[in-house]
């Protein structure tokens, strides 16, 4: 930066143009990918999403040969990083991790964006919710739980774990139905996240909890709580000690949040297969198995197809509950 | 004592040390620049940690975020704009020390002050952190809402204005925290179609706006002020024995109540600082001095905040439950690292634990040497032309409102928040209790709502259980004060002129 | 004081007016007796008789101190202020909207230069002290949170060469 005069730095600046626009012309035809990719997440730093997000991503560096940058775009609860994936530029570098609450966001009125707005690349995460009480409950197992949920008066007993309409409120009012009680039979009362409820609920303010087991698993430890049954069509090998909700009380109801891939629509069909190849390396990988395990979420894989059949039944079920709670504006 | 001698070669290793020592500088320059926060600091680290071991990525984090806290003094200080939402309660009577031309003692201050309070956080973490946590997991919404009561009650202690205007200003923050969707409803208010706003208005380019933009924009309004006294800038640690032996209780106080706000789940360094300013001004011999440049609230604010920091660590650990957004983010790098929050890391893996003991009074007493050096670059500022300053403080504010979400969206909040802080100053309004407000809003709506759904609709659960009473008094009895220090003076002022109407007639 | 406690009582007040009106749209929650128009109310009813207490200029005893001591001091030896102060002040603002603007067509190191530059300018720098600051502070921001930081900053018009 010698030159401090105004001509100077215009000179610069219109070679820096030009530099940069002959780069791209020269990139665009060589072999995808040529140049570093972004990767967009709409959660902040620091979460769950995040860490999966940037363990993918550091994968996925070594397997296209190109630097995958991570950009957190956070704001509107989701809206605006979930956004910014569906209107990138579908030319293949920029994709995304989506997340289950875009199968919520639209019922809700905060947004028109569905899972229709992506071209998904592949599923790389799935965790169902377990089943939480203190470990000084009443309720020993599942089916003692579920006798004295039905046996109680509506909205004598609490839950807790999200926001309202949160994802694993809808999840206690799709047991609840299946259960064929009304979706407030156990009331639900809001939290800032899974963590500050399994606090709620070891201090006595709250008598279940249905986040995911890796949320509850600290507390779990800790001796301070017991999850009682998952909502899973099968347990889950990483907590084979948690029953499934099918074989203790014949409930077949499974829910789960997941993280998957993305990109925005008309992305080539050929980038799409090079991009889904690679995170099925990824996702076979022994680094990201090491850190899925280490965190405990849940390992679950599909292609670009089976991703968009994920997302489009949850869209239907998360629909389903919604309406059923009152919260859907749609 | 085997777990504490392999604590120490834990932390004892190259990759370590030389972590401890690069967070520390990254932590006090990250700080130390108006907008960025320390939570931002730590977010920031989370890529970084990938590359490290266990012991040295947690070491950045820790390290990082109390140095963060500290240098967050520093800008605000010498200029007025408070570097972390921690510093904003005794930014006023900081910058009003450093026009005094005190701005050595000032810093001072809260260098020793931090570095005490963290060593306090650290030796409470190491004693008591079973205790503290039993008492943590005791809190549920009822004394939360007490907790939070009381938080905005220190609007009015705090601010040096009408309390009319302070409770008027506070009020206009739980305003601002009603927007968005973040709230016991999940209902989407006050969001005008606008889609950046369903997650509402965080704190932070709420702060640097009435802050930072505002102090540009009266830059810009106002003359060049007199210059300081060009003098040398005299030696930073004199002077702090002798504060700390004459103010040794609010030292004390600070250290105490920050161990006690930060060990609870969702109250972390900022309300350690409101409160400990509040409780110092409250029981001072000599509360007139507060907000003149005064040191004793820097003491025990100062100490405070640091403290809870450590404390913050302690459900963390135990139960995977954050004390505040720092160690959220230092929970995520845990379970990455493969040291589990929860009990066995205390017992399986005592040698981690005591590793993390080490580092923790590591950081705080490096904190010391690196702290004064950074005092001394910082001072520049205060004989750099204001020309050359703004321009940088300003763009700083767009850069540090930015980075957190990557969202333009939280500039144009900066620019709203900075024209509404340079009108209110103007007006006498107290911006510091519109932050205050802001911090405070959400939790203060969550617990009294999901207490009311707990209780089914009964108020009587606020006031039964034991903690909940005692907090419950006390927010009563700070509500009342001021009330009844207005109707004396009000009696007493209209009993007088009714006296000199008597003498005239 | 920039405007009379009357028009910023009436002021606080028509805002705890609106929040009022807020607050009673919203519509209610099912399974929620508190619903989301409680706080809002609350608040706003506070703010209407705050403002009727600051119009009526209550509390204002307390605000006198405050003033003598004030962080700026008392208007003692200053040089009178510029010219057109309060429509001045606005710059700094005014400068963030353009930023919001440009940043993405313009690119971070364009837009900064023009900021500062203007800033400085207005500041009553001469051109000897503002060129140097609107050439050397974007880069070193850019190489701060760009580099270090892996803070994504748009290239536009300009790239960084680095």
């Amino acid at each position: 930066m010698a030159h401090s005069t105004r001509r100077g730095l215009a000179g610069l600046a219109t070679a820096a143009l030009a530099h940069s626009a002959t780069l791209r012309q020269a990139q665009a035809q060589a072999r995808y990918p040529s140049r570093p990719l972004q990767m967009i997440v709409p959660w902040g730093a620091g979460g769950g999403t995040d860490a999966t997000a940037r363990i993918v991503a550091a994968l996925l560096e070594k397997e296209l040969k190109q630097p995958v940058n991570v950009v957190n775009r956070t704001g509107g609860s989701g809206v605006v990083g979930h956004a910014a994936i569906a209107s990138a530029q579908p030319d293949g570098y920029t994709i995304g991790i989506i997340t289950v609450e875009i199968a919520m966001m639209h019922w809700q009125g905060l947004t028109e964006l569905t899972y229709a707005n992506y071209t998904p690349l592949g599923l790389v995460n799935r965790d169902a919710p377990g089943i939480q009480v203190s470990s000084a409950s009443p309720y020993k197992d599942i089916t003692a739980l579920a006798e004295a949920i039905k046996a109680s008066p509506p909205g004598r007993l609490k839950a807790s774990g999200t926001g309202q309409g949160g994802i694993w409120h809808l999840a206690l009012v799709g047991w609840l139905q299946a259960m064929g009680l009304k979706p407030d039979h156990v009331r639900w009362v809001p939290s800032n996240g899974a963590a500050p409820g399994m606090q709620d609920l070891v201090a006595g303010g709250v008598d279940i909890v249905p986040c995911s087991i890796p949320e509850a698993r600290a507390m779990i430890d800790a001796g301070r709580a017991r999850s009682l049954a998952i909502m899973a069509p099968a347990r889950d090998p990483q907590f084979p000690d948690i029953p499934t909700l099918k074989e203790t009380i014949g409930v077949d109801y499974s829910t789960a949040v997941w993280r998957g891939i993305g990109a925005p629509l008309r992305l080539p069909a050929e980038q799409a297969a090079t991009l889904t190849a690679a995170l099925k390396r990824v996702y076979e990988s022994a680094e990201y198995k090491d850190f899925m395990r280490s965190r405990g979420f849940g390992m679950d894989w599909a292609d670009g197809a089976g991703f968009r059949s994920v997302m489009a039944e949850t869209d239907k079920a998360m629909g389903e509950a919604m309406r059923a709670a009152g919260l859907a504006k749609t | 004592m085997k777990d504490i001698l392999e604590g120490f070669a834990l932390v004892a290793q190259f990759d370590v040390l030389l972590a401890i020592l690069a967070s520390a500088v990254y932590g006090l320059v990250v700080g130390s620049l108006p907008g960025l926060s320390a939570t931002m600091a730590t977010a920031l680290l989370v890529p970084v940690t990938f590359y490290l071991s266990p012991i040295a990525a947690v070491a950045t984090i820790i390290t990082a975020s109390a140095m963060a806290i500290f240098s967050g003094d520093i800008p605000g200080c010498l200029l007025r704009i408070p570097g972390t939402p921690a510093s904003a309660a005794y930014t006023d009577e900081a910058y009003a020390m450093t026009r005094k031309g005190q701005a050595e003692l000032a810093l001072g201050t809260g260098l020793w002050f931090s570095a005490l309070g963290g060593i306090a956080g650290t030796l409470s973490l190491v004693v008591m952190a079973p205790l503290l946590a039993e008492l943590a997991l005791n809190f549920s919404s009822f004394e939360y809402f007490w907790l939070a009561a009381l938080g905005l009650m220190c609007a009015t202690l705090v601010a040096r204005s009408s309390p009319v205007k302070a409770i008027a200003s506070m009020l206009g923050g739980l305003l601002v925290s009603c927007v968005g969707m973040e709230n016991p409803a999940g209902a989407p208010r006050f969001v005008f179609g606008i889609t950046d706003l369903l997650g509402g208005i965080e704190p932070l380019p709420a702060l640097v706006g009435v802050f930072a933009v505002s102090e540009v924009m009266r830059a810009m309004a106002a003359a060049e002020p007199p210059p300081l006294p060009r003098r040398r800038f005299g030696p930073i640690m004199a002077g702090q024995w002798e504060l700390t032996k004459r103010y040794q209780k609010p030292m004390w106080r600070g250290n105490v109540v920050g161990i006690i706000i930060g060990v609870l789940p969702g109250a972390g360094a900022d309300m350690a600082a409101w409160v400990s300013y509040a409780m110092s001004k409250r029981f001072s011999k000599e509360p007139e001095k507060f907000g003149t440049g005064h040191p004793e609230g820097l003491v025990e604010a100062g100490a405070s905040n640091n403290a809870s920091l450590a404390s913050g660590w302690v459900p963390s650990l135990l139960f995977g439950v954050p004390g505040d957004t720092i160690t959220a983010i230092a929970i995520g790098v845990l379970y990455m690292k493969g040291l589990n929050p929860g009990p066995t890391l205390f017992t399986e893996r005592a040698s981690s634990m005591y590793a993390l003991y080490i580092i923790f009074a590591l950081a705080n007493i490096i904190m010391i040497p690196l702290g004064i050096v950074m005092i001394r670059l910082a001072a520049g500022v205060l004989r750099a032309p204001r020309a050359a300053v703004m321009p940088v403080v300003l763009l700083l504010c767009a850069i540090g409102s930015y980075a957190t979400g990557n969202n333009l969206f939280s500039v144009l909040l900066v620019a709203g928040f900075g024209v509404l802080g340079y009108g209110m100053e103007r007006c006498g309004y107290p911006v510091a209790a519109l932050v205050l407000g802001i911090v405070m809003g959400s939790m203060f709506e969550q617990t009294f709502v999901t207490s009311l759904i707990k209780s089914d609709g009964s108020i009587l659960p606020f006031f039964e259980r034991p903690v909940s009473a005692v907090l419950a008094a006390i927010t009563l009895g700070a509500l009342l004060w001021p009330l009844g220090v207005w109707a004396w003076r009000r009696f007493a002022r209209s009993s007088g002129s009714r006296k000199a109407r008597q003498l005239v007639g | 004081m920039l405007l009379s406690d009357r028009v910023t009582g009436v002021g606080v007040a028509t805002l705890g007016a609106f929040a009022v009106y807020g607050g009673l749209q919203q519509p209610g929650v099912p399974g929620q007796d508190v619903g989301p128009s409680v706080f809002p109310t609350v608040i706003g009813l506070g703010l209407l008789l705050c403002g009727a207490l600051v119009a009526l200029g209550v509390g204002r005893g307390f605000e006198a101190p405050a003033e003598a001591a004030g962080a700026e001091g008392p208007n003692t030896v200053h040089p009178s202020p510029p010219r057109f102060g309060e429509l001045r002040a606005l710059l700094p603002p005014v400068l963030l909207v353009f930023y919001v603007l440009a940043v993405d067509r313009l690119g971070f190191l364009l837009t900064a230069g023009l900021i500062a530059l203007a800033l400085s300018l207005a500041l009553g720098a001469r051109p000897r002290l503002a060129l140097p600051i609107a050439v050397l502070a974007p880069p070193f921001i850019h190489i701060v949170f760009n580099g270090l930081l892996r803070v994504p900053l748009p290239e536009g018009l300009l790239a960084a060469p680095w």
